[in-house]
């Protein structure tokens, strides 16, 4: 189990060791590092989702571990409340960023092992504090230099306890 | 006298007040325009010029006000690459091509929406070239508007999902993709989008000095370019 301490409140959650093992230990690997300290929800978009731990409050790009490989085909499903690894165009892209699925987005599952169909590998879901997850997605958002959808108030993961 | 520049103004109903800056801009500064050039991304989603998003027909209507008395043309960015030509019709603007070059009082500028440049992101630029490719463009034109919507929707979230994973650098032009195309066009100034890093950039391509302008975006306040005989000006609006 692991607890994000946002300033905004504790968001539980429960990884999936036997689905996703890889990308669970990828972050937990960035958990323990104290890595997601002092990082922040840098996107935001309501009806979508919240995407985070890999931006300083500065909104600089933290450095990262090499990606991992993509498990998006391991029958997860992107429902709400799920946790998924965040990537670039190139599906085995993951490094430290990820996001928390403020609906069913379907659409980023798994159709295919293709760059086009591989789709987002969810590790894990919201056991408890969807309600914070929810607060985050409902602040204003703006622009930040180049970033689109950063919440005008930041929003801070101080501290990831794994249980 | 003054001709105006914009781009990336990603006009969309979900954001009424910049479209209604917009049309402020239409119906008052531009009107005393020589001319008004829209650099690319006017719209944060066109899915082809049978869209009927009545938020984007209403941009059509003002852009048309316009255009019976100033001349105004549009090009095509990597938002609104589907934009045709019978849009250009409803909208009486002229469709530019992907580069042009225009005399302005007397100095041949390159005009560009500027994600071409960007050639260090070779994900993007893939993408650019499926996206551009007129048989891939008919299979997405002949989906009925509604797939359509929704595959322009999807596809903006995951960009959402993977453009703050990208190193900000690549996310800029290439200087040597900026070289090459000015000197390919053989001009001393470049005006261009897309990077929603708005500047003045004055350099040297093989001993000649250089002036590359960059456009500003609408995301949170307007950003024009005014050109006369004196030089150019960026201003927020």
């Amino acid at each position: 189990m692991i607890k994000l301490h946002t300033n905004l409140g504790v968001i539980t959650l429960e990884l999936d060791e036997e689905k996703a093992p890889g990308s669970v230990a990828n972050f937990c690997a960035y958990a323990k590092d104290g890595y997601y300290d002092g990082t922040v929800f840098h996107r935001v978009i309501p009806g979508f989702m919240i995407q985070g731990g890999g931006f300083d409050e500065q909104m600089k790009q933290k450095p990262t571990r090499p990606p991992i490989k993509n498990e998006a085909n391991n029958g997860l499903s992107n429902e709400k409340g799920t946790i998924a690894m965040a990537r670039t165009s190139d599906p085995h892209s993951a490094t430290a960023q990820f996001f928390i699925n403020l609906k069913d987005n379907d659409f980023l599952d798994n159709a295919s092992d293709t760059p086009q169909g591989w789709g987002y590998a969810v590790f894990g879901k919201v056991t408890d504090g969807l309600d914070v997850v929810e607060k985050i997605a409902q602040i204003p958002t703006g622009t930040s230099g180049m970033h689109r959808d950063v919440p005008k108030e930041t929003v801070k993961i101080e501290r990831v306890e794994v249980v | 006298m003054t001709t105006l520049f914009v781009s990336d103004l990603h006009l969309d109903s979900s954001r009424p007040a910049i479209t209604r800056l917009f049309f402020e801009f239409l119906a008052g500064e531009a009107t005393a325009a020589d001319a008004l050039y829209i650099l690319g991304d006017v719209f944060e989603a066109w899915i082809g010029d049978d869209d009927d998003d009545p938020h984007h027909q209403a941009v059509i209507a003002r852009l048309q006000d316009l255009s019976r008395a100033v001349p105004v043309a549009v090009m095509r960015g990597n938002r609104d690459f589907l934009l045709g030509d019978r849009f250009a019709l409803m909208a009486n603007c002229r469709l530019m091509g992907d580069a042009e070059v225009v005399d302005l009082y007397g100095t041949p500028t390159l005009l560009m929406h500027g994600d071409s440049l960007c050639t260090d992101d070779v994900a993007y630029q893939q993408f650019r070239a499926m996206a551009r490719n007129p048989e891939w463009q008919r299979g997405m034109l002949a989906k009925p508007l509604a797939e359509r919507r929704l595959i322009a929707k999807s596809a903006r979230d995951e960009s959402a999902i993977q453009n703050s994973m990208k190193p900000e650098a690549i996310m800029d032009v290439n200087a040597d993709a900026v070289a090459a195309v000015m000197r390919e066009h053989g001009v001393r100034r470049m005006i261009h989008g897309h990077t929603h890093r708005p500047a003045v950039h004055e350099f040297e391509i093989d001993g000649e000095s250089v002036q590359r302008i960059v456009l500003g975006d609408w995301y949170e306040q307007g950003s024009v370019l005014r050109v006369d005989t004196d030089g150019a000006a960026l201003s927020r609006l």
